[in-house]
């Protein structure tokens, strides 16, 4: 497919009537291919008729240039005939003349008799015969966007650009002309670009969705491939695996946007109280067991007990909420999975290197491997025989759930697989799933299994979709599970902030390791502020009660721990462990400078003052070496040694990852 | 019983008599109320007059009153010269009317074709026929007598000048007022310009242009009888009024009068049926 549109770093500016300027779209870069269907989505007003109208040639870009064929757009012409949403009809023609009159403009050098059976072929290709000489006001909205097709396929154009054209029909009609127009771009290989709002009609139709971000400076946001194949039909679309994902991926960004706007409006300033920098804090979450500490600390009061009184949660169902909300300022901490803070500092997000630190080791454990039930049933009770039953059954293609790239759930899967001579990339494929996704997805047979933290694994095997084939516990004891993190530059801008925020999550962890209190916490997480599900789903320590009888096929139950023993405080020796995990699997280059970006990331220091504050004396204790189920010990003397030894990793880069000098963040 | 029952066939029997007693029960209480308006008024003129109140003769004079009579009776006579029914002094009024109204709409269609595609001429020219609209029909007179030096040209000018303002704004509004959606239609298309005119601008600025052929004939015809009433010596239902006054047939007016009004509501329901069958209003 060769290239026919480009469109390079456009900018628009409109002008506005009091003199100033709005910045509509800021630094668009975009291809389309020949025979492609590409389309816009974005919120109202984020610019994406902007940039039709300017590949339409409507509209001249403020600066930057597009090209259709390698020739700049400076006017439009009807090779790129445009679809309007109000289909512009000439009310004064009818249908046929509508039609002719584009045909006539276009092709007026041939014979009139070919103009007349293109006009009638294009007539049927719509499947207006009936209709060919109404007027537009006798047609309905549907019909009226047929002829608005008809007369732009009629011209032949290069390219086919469709604004919103299906925003003003009724759903069954919608539907209908989906599928037509889908039909046709099929059978005449139609390059097209359409704007729409509607999720679905973009992924119905696309091959490519282009996301844009909200205006003003309007970017696009990200691009999505649609893998589905040709020729689609909706039901089929509608169970393809990846429709919900490139569905719920959709919705996500467009929900993003919408908060990232809230936001902006809000602006809120930052409160300095009882001594703290700020005590008006946004901290993310995700409903799972694990947030526990974060919930306590709230519904407990805990956060106000330390001078936080104005905490808000917010709860995010996926960890993409928690990476948007760090890397766009716009969360002050979150509950983060162990790698996050490493993933962030190395340049996972975007290769960006973006420092953020962790003071606190919030829960440990609380994870396990489910398999999906059938495996259970067709005697796959071990590692080892489900390497066996991958090399038996090449040809499927086999695909579990993590939740993130640097959540431990990933690492702990991959090391697991890697132990049993099993290739996490090549053997099977890991998606990222949300974690409350993940046992409607091993239900829906979309994916194998999984490794997500409870409650999930539990509720897998009590609605006997899933078994636990291995729990943290056995593949690494007492890893560190979430941690709290908390951007570098936000750490520098509020020191006292941040001890306060530690000690009181250190205080809710000592709440939430209570037994006497397991009960109450168990109800308060099951409320729908924060998981939302049944409370005999959840639970937090060693469960002796009678929905977990820990028969097979359920195992052990990975029961949390949030306190004691040294349970909370960071240690460099295991975030160095997720520094080669992380490295070993390709997500971020080891940093030859692994050193020093430990001693800035792991604020060991924060957490010693926020645990003498509170009298907790355990600073003495040192972890030593990590014991992993494979026979492996980790130690943190030779890391680049321990990854060389690695049989089963990807290409690994060794690099110097340079972050910024540490610079507190404006203060708002 | 048997008595009734021819009573009752009574209607069948007279078709004429039951088409008519259909048509009022259909179209009765249309029609009633504007009558009964119509009674009144003439009746509390007519009341208004015979009480000495006025000197203004009530509408039975148009009867009682013979040299109005005659006039009334014989709308084609022509004893030539100035002498001649009041039909014919209508169709002089009504021929200037079309000489001016034409030219009217000839030069206020094309200009304002011109000025509505040009914003810069739009701009230009605005004030100067925001000022000119409003200089009433009457101050056109001496200008024109002065100007054309006689009254024949004298009165078509009035009409002219007086009709072709409502029909140039109009027009010129009616090209601004173009839906983008066509002109992005045509600019896509690339049209010539011709195809551009005739397909896109003015079956688009039609119905503007129509509502301003539609006042400046309301106009045109008010102007004829001012203008008339001024240039003396010309056969014309305004001149007519003139000399009507001048020799104190008052009664003669009120009937020029009823002429006036007639052909004024049927000149707008001419371009109103023209409009109709042109440019039918479309969604």
């Amino acid at each position: 497919m060769s290239l026919l549109v480009a469109v390079d770093q456009v900018d628009k500016v409109f002008s506005l009537a009091d003199g100033g300027e709005y910045i509509a779209l800021k630094g668009i870069d975009l291809t389309i291919k020949t025979g492609e269907f590409v389309s816009f989505i974005g919120h109202s007003g984020c610019g994406k008729s902007t940039l039709l109208n300017m590949i339409a040639g409507l509209s001249l870009p403020s600066s930057g240039v597009l090209t259709l064929e390698g020739k700049k757009i400076t006017e439009p012409g009807p090779d790129r005939m445009v679809v309007f949403q109000n289909y512009s009809l000439l009310p004064w023609r009818s249908v046929r003349e509508n039609i002719a009159l584009a045909v006539k403009s276009v092709f007026g050098d041939r014979p009139r008799g070919e103009q007349r059976a293109i006009v009638q072929e294009h007539i049927n290709l719509v499947g207006l015969q009936h209709a060919a000489d109404k007027m537009p006001d006798q047609l309905s909205g549907g019909m009226k966007q047929r002829v608005a097709i008809a007369r732009a396929l009629a011209i032949r154009p290069k390219l086919l650009l469709l604004d919103e054209p299906f925003g003003a029909l009724d759903a069954l009609t919608r539907g209908n002309l989906q599928t037509q127009l889908m039909r046709i771009c099929d059978e005449n290989n139609v390059t097209a670009v359409m704007v729409t709002h509607d999720v679905d009609e973009a992924v119905l139709l696309s091959d490519r969705i282009v996301m844009l971000t909200n205006g003003p400076g309007a970017e696009i946001g990200n691009i999505l491939d649609v893998d589905i194949p040709r020729p689609r039909q909706r039901m089929e679309v509608v169970e393809h695996p990846s429709y919900y994902s490139l569905r719920s991926e959709i919705i996500y960004f467009l929900n993003q946007q919408k908060r990232i706007k809230k936001r902006r409006a809000l602006k809120t300033a930052v409160v300095a109280r009882h001594g703290l920098e700020k005590v008006n804090l946004d901290i993310g979450f995700v409903p799972l067991t694990a947030c526990a500490p974060v919930a306590i600390a709230k519904e407990k009061g805990f956060f106000a007990k330390h001078g936080l009184d104005e905490v808000n949660l917010m709860r995010e169902t996926s960890w993409r909420g928690i990476v948007d909300g760090i890397a766009g300022g716009y969360l002050d901490a979150a509950q983060m999975p162990s790698g996050m803070p490493l993933w962030f500092s190395l340049g996972g997000h975007k290769n960006i290197p973006l420092p953020v630190v962790s003071a606190l080791t919030m829960t440990r454990n609380g994870n396990a491997i489910t398999l999906a039930r059938r495996f259970y049933d067709q005697g796959v009770h071990s590692l080892d025989a489900f390497r066996e039953m991958l090399r038996r059954t090449p040809e499927t293609q086999h695909r579990m759930g993590m939740v993130h790239p640097s959540s431990m759930h990933n690492l702990l899967l991959r090391y697991w697989l890697a132990a049993g001579g099993i290739d996490p990339d090549h053997d099977l494929a890991l998606q990222t799933i949300p974690p409350a996704q993940m046992v409607v997805d091993l239900k829906g047979n979309s994916i194998d299994g999984f490794c997500v933290g409870e409650p999930w694994n539990l509720r897998a095997a009590m609605d006997e979709v899933g078994f636990t084939i291995a729990t943290d516990r056995e593949i690494y004891d007492g890893h560190p599970g979430k941690v709290l993190g908390v951007r570098e530059d936000w750490a520098t801008a509020y020191p006292n902030t941040h001890i306060a925020l530690t000690k009181a999550l250190l205080d809710a962890c000592r709440y939430c390791a209570d037994p006497e209190n397991e009960l109450e916490i168990r109800q308060i997480l099951s409320r729908r502020t924060y998981l939302g599900t049944a409370i005999e789903y959840i639970h937090l320590g060693n469960p002796t009660t009678k929905v977990c009888t820990l028969d097979k096929p359920m195992r052990e139950y990975a029961h949390h721990l949030f306190f004691g023993n040294g349970a909370n405080r960071p240690s460099r020796t295991e975030h160095l462990w997720h520094m080669a995990q992380l490295a070993r699997w390709g997500d971020v280059p080891f940093p030859r400078n692994w050193l020093e970006i430990l001693e800035r990331i792991v604020r060991v220091d924060v957490y010693s003052t926020a645990a003498r504050e509170l009298g907790l004396l355990d600073a003495k204790f040192t972890r030593g070496s990590i014991h992993l189920f494979d026979g492996t010990d980790f130690d943190a003397e030779d890391p680049i040694g321990y990854l060389n030894s690695l049989t089963i990793k990807r290409d690994i880069t060794i690099a110097e990852v340079l972050l910024d000098a540490p610079v507190a963040a404006m203060a708002a | 019983m048997v008595t009734q029952a021819p009573s009752r066939m009574q209607p069948r029997s007279h078709p004429v008599l039951a088409s008519i007693q259909q048509f009022w029960q259909k179209r009765g209480p249309d029609l009633i109320p504007p009558l009964i308006g119509i009674a009144v008024f003439l009746t509390v003129w007519q009341l208004v007059s015979w009480s000495g109140m006025t000197r203004l003769p009530g509408p039975l004079s148009l009867w009682t009153d013979t040299r109005t009579r005659e006039l009334l009776l014989y709308p084609f006579y022509d004893l030539g010269g100035l002498d001649k029914g009041l039909f014919w002094q209508t169709l002089a009024s009504l021929g200037r009317v079309a000489q001016g109204y034409t030219a009217a709409a000839v030069v206020g269609i094309a200009v304002g074709v011109l000025v509505g595609t040009s914003p810069w001429l739009n701009k230009a020219t605005y004030p100067i026929f925001q000022f000119l609209r409003m200089v009433a029909p009457l101050a056109w007179v001496p200008i024109a007598l002065v100007a054309l030096q006689q009254n024949q040209p004298a009165a078509i000018f009035v009409i002219f000048i007086t009709a072709v303002w409502p029909i140039l704004i109009n027009t010129i509004e009616g090209v601004r007022q173009i839906p983008e959606d066509y002109d992005n239609v045509a600019k896509v298309l690339q049209l010539s310009r011709k195809d551009y005119y005739f397909n896109i601008l003015f079956p688009s600025a039609l119905p503007y242009i129509f509502t301003g052929l539609r006042i400046a004939i309301g106009l045109a015809w008010l102007a004829i009888i001012a203008a008339e009433i001024v240039m003396s010596g010309i056969v014309g239902i305004g001149f007519f009024i003139w000399d009507a006054y001048q020799q104190n047939y008052i009664s003669e007016i009120i009937l020029a009068v009823f002429y006036i009004g007639f052909v004024g509501l049927l000149l707008d329901r001419l371009i109103a049926f023209l409009q109709m069958k042109i440019a039918p209003l479309r969604k």
